[in-house]
Protein backbone atom coordinates (compact mmCIF):
# COMPACT_ATOMS: atom_id res chain seq x y z
CA UNK A 1 0.00 0.00 0.00
CA UNK A 2 1.29 3.44 -0.94
CA UNK A 3 0.76 4.72 2.60
CA UNK A 4 3.32 2.29 4.03
CA UNK A 5 5.86 2.27 1.18
CA UNK A 6 9.47 3.25 1.72
CA UNK A 7 9.51 3.61 5.48
CA UNK A 8 10.62 1.66 8.46
CA UNK A 9 8.61 0.44 11.41
CA UNK A 10 8.49 3.92 12.95
CA UNK A 11 7.13 5.50 9.80
CA UNK A 12 4.53 2.72 9.44
CA UNK A 13 3.38 3.28 13.04
CA UNK A 14 3.09 7.00 12.39
CA UNK A 15 0.98 6.31 9.31
CA UNK A 16 -1.31 4.01 11.28
CA UNK A 17 -1.69 6.66 13.98
CA UNK A 18 -2.61 9.22 11.31
CA UNK A 19 -5.21 6.88 9.81
CA UNK A 20 -6.67 6.19 13.25
CA UNK A 21 -6.81 9.91 14.07
CA UNK A 22 -8.52 10.61 10.75
CA UNK A 23 -11.06 7.85 11.36
CA UNK A 24 -11.81 9.10 14.90
CA UNK A 25 -12.24 12.65 13.64
CA UNK A 26 -14.56 11.48 10.83
CA UNK A 27 -16.61 9.38 13.24
CA UNK A 28 -16.89 12.29 15.70
CA UNK A 29 -18.08 14.67 12.98
CA UNK A 30 -20.77 12.22 11.93
CA UNK A 31 -22.11 10.85 15.20
CA UNK A 32 -25.86 11.43 15.84
CA UNK A 33 -25.30 14.18 18.45
CA UNK A 34 -23.01 16.19 16.18
CA UNK A 35 -25.24 15.74 13.13
CA UNK A 36 -28.33 16.77 15.11
CA UNK A 37 -26.68 19.94 16.45
CA UNK A 38 -25.49 20.76 12.93
CA UNK A 39 -29.08 20.46 11.66
CA UNK A 40 -30.38 22.54 14.57
CA UNK A 41 -27.88 25.32 13.83
CA UNK A 42 -28.94 25.31 10.15
CA UNK A 43 -32.57 25.92 11.16
CA UNK A 44 -32.03 28.50 13.91
CA UNK A 45 -32.44 32.17 13.05
CA UNK A 46 -29.19 34.17 13.14
CA UNK A 47 -30.20 35.66 16.53
CA UNK A 48 -31.05 32.25 17.98
CA UNK A 49 -27.78 30.80 16.66
CA UNK A 50 -25.76 33.58 18.27
CA UNK A 51 -27.62 33.14 21.57
CA UNK A 52 -27.15 29.36 21.47
CA UNK A 53 -23.42 29.71 20.78
CA UNK A 54 -22.99 32.20 23.62
CA UNK A 55 -25.36 30.80 26.26
CA UNK A 56 -26.08 27.17 25.30
CA UNK A 57 -29.81 27.92 24.98
CA UNK A 58 -32.03 29.98 22.68
CA UNK A 59 -35.41 31.68 22.88
CA UNK A 60 -38.47 31.28 20.69
CA UNK A 61 -41.78 33.17 20.49
CA UNK A 62 -44.99 31.15 20.78
CA UNK A 63 -47.09 31.35 17.61
CA UNK A 64 -50.43 31.94 19.36
CA UNK A 65 -49.73 33.88 22.56
CA UNK A 66 -46.47 35.64 21.73
CA UNK A 67 -45.00 34.27 24.98
CA UNK A 68 -41.27 33.66 25.16
CA UNK A 69 -39.79 30.24 25.76
CA UNK A 70 -36.20 29.29 26.40
CA UNK A 71 -35.01 25.97 25.00
CA UNK A 72 -32.02 24.56 26.84
CA UNK A 73 -29.64 21.90 25.59
CA UNK A 74 -31.23 18.59 26.52
CA UNK A 75 -34.15 16.32 25.78
CA UNK A 76 -36.38 16.30 28.88
CA UNK A 77 -37.98 19.22 30.77
CA UNK A 78 -35.63 21.56 28.88
CA UNK A 79 -38.23 24.16 27.78
CA UNK A 80 -38.88 27.08 30.12
CA UNK A 81 -41.67 29.61 29.72
CA UNK A 82 -40.43 33.10 30.60
CA UNK A 83 -42.28 36.00 32.23
CA UNK A 84 -42.13 39.64 31.13
CA UNK A 85 -38.79 40.09 32.92
CA UNK A 86 -37.31 37.08 31.18
CA UNK A 87 -37.40 34.97 34.33
CA UNK A 88 -38.55 31.34 34.17
CA UNK A 89 -42.21 30.91 35.19
CA UNK A 90 -42.45 27.19 34.71
CA UNK A 91 -41.14 24.42 32.53
CA UNK A 92 -42.79 22.38 29.80
CA UNK A 93 -41.97 18.80 28.95
CA UNK A 94 -42.67 17.48 25.46
CA UNK A 95 -40.48 15.60 23.01
CA UNK A 96 -40.62 13.42 19.89
CA UNK A 97 -41.95 9.93 20.55
CA UNK A 98 -38.84 8.30 18.99
CA UNK A 99 -35.49 8.46 20.75
CA UNK A 100 -33.53 11.26 19.06
CA UNK A 101 -30.34 13.18 19.73
CA UNK A 102 -30.66 16.40 21.75
CA UNK A 103 -30.24 18.72 18.77
CA UNK A 104 -33.12 17.04 16.94
CA UNK A 105 -35.36 17.20 20.03
CA UNK A 106 -34.60 20.91 20.48
CA UNK A 107 -35.32 21.64 16.81
CA UNK A 108 -38.67 19.81 16.94
CA UNK A 109 -39.56 21.79 20.11
CA UNK A 110 -38.63 25.08 18.41
CA UNK A 111 -40.69 24.37 15.28
CA UNK A 112 -43.70 23.22 17.32
CA UNK A 113 -43.73 26.34 19.52
CA UNK A 114 -43.17 28.72 16.60
CA UNK A 115 -45.84 27.18 14.37
CA UNK A 116 -48.47 25.51 16.57
CA UNK A 117 -47.97 26.58 20.18
CA UNK A 118 -51.52 25.79 21.34
CA UNK A 119 -51.42 22.22 20.04
CA UNK A 120 -48.05 21.43 21.58
CA UNK A 121 -48.93 22.91 24.98
CA UNK A 122 -52.11 20.81 24.94
CA UNK A 123 -50.02 17.63 24.97
CA UNK A 124 -47.07 18.96 27.04
CA UNK A 125 -46.72 18.48 30.78
CA UNK A 126 -46.04 21.49 32.97
CA UNK A 127 -43.11 21.06 35.33
CA UNK A 128 -41.48 23.07 38.09
CA UNK A 129 -38.55 25.31 37.25
CA UNK A 130 -36.91 24.49 40.56
CA UNK A 131 -33.89 22.22 40.33
CA UNK A 132 -34.66 18.66 41.37
CA UNK A 133 -34.25 18.18 45.10
CA UNK A 134 -31.44 16.00 46.35
CA UNK A 135 -32.49 12.61 47.65
CA UNK A 136 -32.83 12.68 51.40
CA UNK A 137 -30.36 10.68 53.40
CA UNK A 138 -32.23 7.89 55.07
CA UNK A 139 -30.58 6.61 58.20
CA UNK A 140 -31.06 2.97 58.64
CA UNK A 141 -31.90 1.80 62.12
CA UNK A 142 -29.87 -1.17 63.22
CA UNK B 1 -32.11 19.61 -6.24
CA UNK B 2 -34.67 19.38 -3.42
CA UNK B 3 -34.18 17.63 -0.09
CA UNK B 4 -36.37 15.77 2.37
CA UNK B 5 -34.69 15.58 5.79
CA UNK B 6 -36.02 12.97 8.18
CA UNK B 7 -34.96 13.01 11.84
CA UNK B 8 -33.90 9.58 13.04
CA UNK B 9 -31.53 7.86 15.48
CA UNK B 10 -28.54 8.63 13.25
CA UNK B 11 -29.28 12.37 13.51
CA UNK B 12 -31.07 12.64 10.19
CA UNK B 13 -31.41 10.99 6.81
CA UNK B 14 -31.44 13.13 3.67
CA UNK B 15 -33.28 12.16 0.51
CA UNK B 16 -32.52 14.18 -2.59
CA UNK B 17 -34.66 14.48 -5.71
CA UNK B 18 -34.82 16.50 -8.90
CA UNK B 19 -37.95 18.64 -8.99
CA UNK B 20 -38.19 18.46 -12.79
CA UNK B 21 -38.02 14.64 -12.84
CA UNK B 22 -41.58 13.30 -12.72
CA UNK B 23 -40.58 9.87 -11.39
CA UNK B 24 -38.44 11.30 -8.56
CA UNK B 25 -41.16 13.84 -7.76
CA UNK B 26 -43.78 11.09 -7.50
CA UNK B 27 -41.47 9.14 -5.16
CA UNK B 28 -40.94 12.24 -3.02
CA UNK B 29 -44.69 12.81 -2.81
CA UNK B 30 -45.22 9.18 -1.86
CA UNK B 31 -42.56 9.51 0.86
CA UNK B 32 -44.24 12.70 2.13
CA UNK B 33 -47.61 10.92 2.41
CA UNK B 34 -46.05 7.87 4.08
CA UNK B 35 -44.17 9.89 6.70
CA UNK B 36 -47.04 12.25 7.55
CA UNK B 37 -49.33 9.19 7.67
CA UNK B 38 -46.98 7.71 10.29
CA UNK B 39 -47.37 10.84 12.43
CA UNK B 40 -44.34 12.84 11.30
CA UNK B 41 -44.75 16.61 11.05
CA UNK B 42 -43.46 18.22 7.85
CA UNK B 43 -41.92 21.68 8.21
CA UNK B 44 -40.51 24.07 5.64
CA UNK B 45 -38.83 27.45 5.91
CA UNK B 46 -38.80 30.49 3.68
CA UNK B 47 -35.67 32.27 2.52
CA UNK B 48 -36.31 34.81 5.30
CA UNK B 49 -36.26 31.96 7.83
CA UNK B 50 -40.00 31.82 8.62
CA UNK B 51 -41.16 28.32 9.50
CA UNK B 52 -44.31 26.64 8.23
CA UNK B 53 -45.90 23.31 8.96
CA UNK B 54 -47.26 21.80 5.76
CA UNK B 55 -49.98 19.16 5.43
CA UNK B 56 -49.75 18.52 1.70
CA UNK B 57 -46.82 17.92 -0.64
CA UNK B 58 -45.63 21.02 -2.49
CA UNK B 59 -43.37 20.14 -5.46
CA UNK B 60 -41.81 23.61 -5.47
CA UNK B 61 -40.42 23.41 -1.92
CA UNK B 62 -36.64 23.02 -1.83
CA UNK B 63 -36.29 21.61 1.69
CA UNK B 64 -38.74 19.77 3.94
CA UNK B 65 -37.91 18.58 7.45
CA UNK B 66 -39.82 15.73 9.06
CA UNK B 67 -39.87 15.12 12.81
CA UNK B 68 -41.71 12.41 14.74
CA UNK B 69 -44.99 13.01 16.58
CA UNK B 70 -44.55 14.98 19.82
CA UNK B 71 -45.72 13.58 23.14
CA UNK B 72 -45.83 14.92 26.69
CA UNK B 73 -42.78 13.96 28.70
Amino acid sequence: MFLFRGGGVGSRAASLRAVRAFYRSFAKQNDPETRAFRLLREWLSPEQRAQFDAEDHFEVIGSHTGRRYRIHRGTVSNVLELDEEGQPKFGWCFLPESALAAGDVMLAQKIALETDEAAVLAIANRVSTRPPSRPRVVRRAY
Amino acid sequence: MATQIVMDRTGDSRLFFEQDDRKQLAEAEERFKKLTGQGFTAATRTAAGDLNVVRTFDPTVEETLFYPRLVGG
